[in-house]
């Protein structure tokens, strides 16, 4: 398994207020995901499964991932996916192509991390 | 800040024999090309999706089984708290369509009474291989009261209309017992699901 770290270019232009400051869409197709405001950026190191891997590859790459948008209540998502649980989480994807992963759901607390490199910010 | 985010939350599952759609209704079909393989060898659990109805915002969560009804073992946990069902034959599988009587029975035994039901006959795009005509599926839904609709996951027929009509059902209804005052917010326990329904196969 490797592990990479990406980070978002630019991020401060994606925050206002502590929260993401334009709705956010999938990357794959024009789905909404979370509407402006909604989401508290938060730091935090988390690794997850890339969304695509190569028809050659075996093993699943994993990335490790600090910038995420933080989501309380489930419902508060405008259209989300849950995956079954796996890894002791749900990861999340698109609710309409089925990209993902883009985040996970906290099976204790109950809160949602959406990754800002997974998802369209603007 | 924890604002309201919509109006209404419904949850709403999918039931009916194995093999006949239910996953790909609510998943869309999925093109290998595009769904990631991650996802998709893992599977999903349940969505979340906003839909507008009579001006007001709606949030509906869908559940997928998760092949319990393979082995007739769905039970009163599964339909805990559903608002909607979609009861799913497959229009090339005559088993299936006789089963929905079965359906319809373990809903009775098993969940909410003044639950809405709706009866898909999914695989519509298939023409070769039609085992049940439309006009079977109109008439067990008229013999039930339950409203029917052919769908095709494949062709993406239907399915939006489906879920839409389901849930302006639902909003009907609670309009109707409440005259120009629908519940606030209709809670469900999002915390099943996660226990002891998944821990069959
Ligand atoms: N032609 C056609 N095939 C379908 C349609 N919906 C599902 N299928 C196929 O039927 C099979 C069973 O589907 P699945 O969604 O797994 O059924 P489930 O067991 O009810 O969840 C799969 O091979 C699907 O590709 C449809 O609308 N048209
Ligand atoms: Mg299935
Ligand atoms: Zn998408």
């Amino acid at each position: 398994m490797t592990a990479l770290t990406q980070s978002v270019p630019d991020m401060e232009a994606l925050i206002k207020d502590g929260s993401n400051k334009s709705a956010l869409t999938c990357l794959h197709c024009p789905s909404r995901i979370l509407n402006a405001s909604v989401g508290t950026y938060v730091e935090k190191e988390f690794s997850l499964p890339a969304m695509t891997k190569l028809k050659s590859q075996t093993d699943t790459e994993n990335h490790v991932l600090k910038d995420f948008w933080k989501v309380s209540d489930m419902f508060h998502f405008e259209n989300v996916g849950f995956s079954h649980t796996a890894d002791g989480v749900k990861y999340l994807t698109c609710a309409d192509c089925e990209m993902g992963p883009i985040g996970w759901h906290d099976l204790q607390t109950k809160e949602n991390f959406v990754a800002l490199c997974r998802v369209k910010n603007s | 800040m924890a604002k309201k985010t919509y109006d209404l939350l419904f949850k709403l599952l999918l039931i009916g024999d194995s093999g006949v759609g239910k996953t790909s209704i609510l998943f869309r079909f999925s093109d290998d090309a595009f769904t990631s393989t991650f996802i998709s060898t893992i599977g999903i659990d349940f969505k979340i999706k906003t839909v507008e109805l009579r001006g007001k915002k709606i949030k509906l969560q869908i559940w997928d089984t998760a092949g319990q009804e393979r082995f007739h073992t769905i039970t009163t946990s599964y339909y805990r708290g559903a608002m909607g069902i979609m009861l799913v034959y497959d229009v090339t599988d005559e088993r299936s369509f006789e089963n929905i009587v079965k359906w319809l029975r373990n809903i009775d035994e098993h969940a909410n009474e003044d639950v809405e039901k709706m009866i898909l006959g999914n695989k519509c795009d298939i023409d070769g291989k039609r085992a049940v005509n439309k006009d079977r599926g109109e008439a067990i839904a008229r013999e039930y009261g339950v409203p029917f609709l052919e769908t095709s996951a494949k062709a993406n027929t239907n399915i939006d209309k489906a879920f839409n009509d389901l849930a302006t059902a639902i909003l009907d209804k609670y309009a109707g017992k409440e005259p120009g005052d629908a519940p606030d917010r209709v809670m469900v326990d999002p915390r099943r699901g996660d226990t002891s329904r998944r821990s069959c196969c």
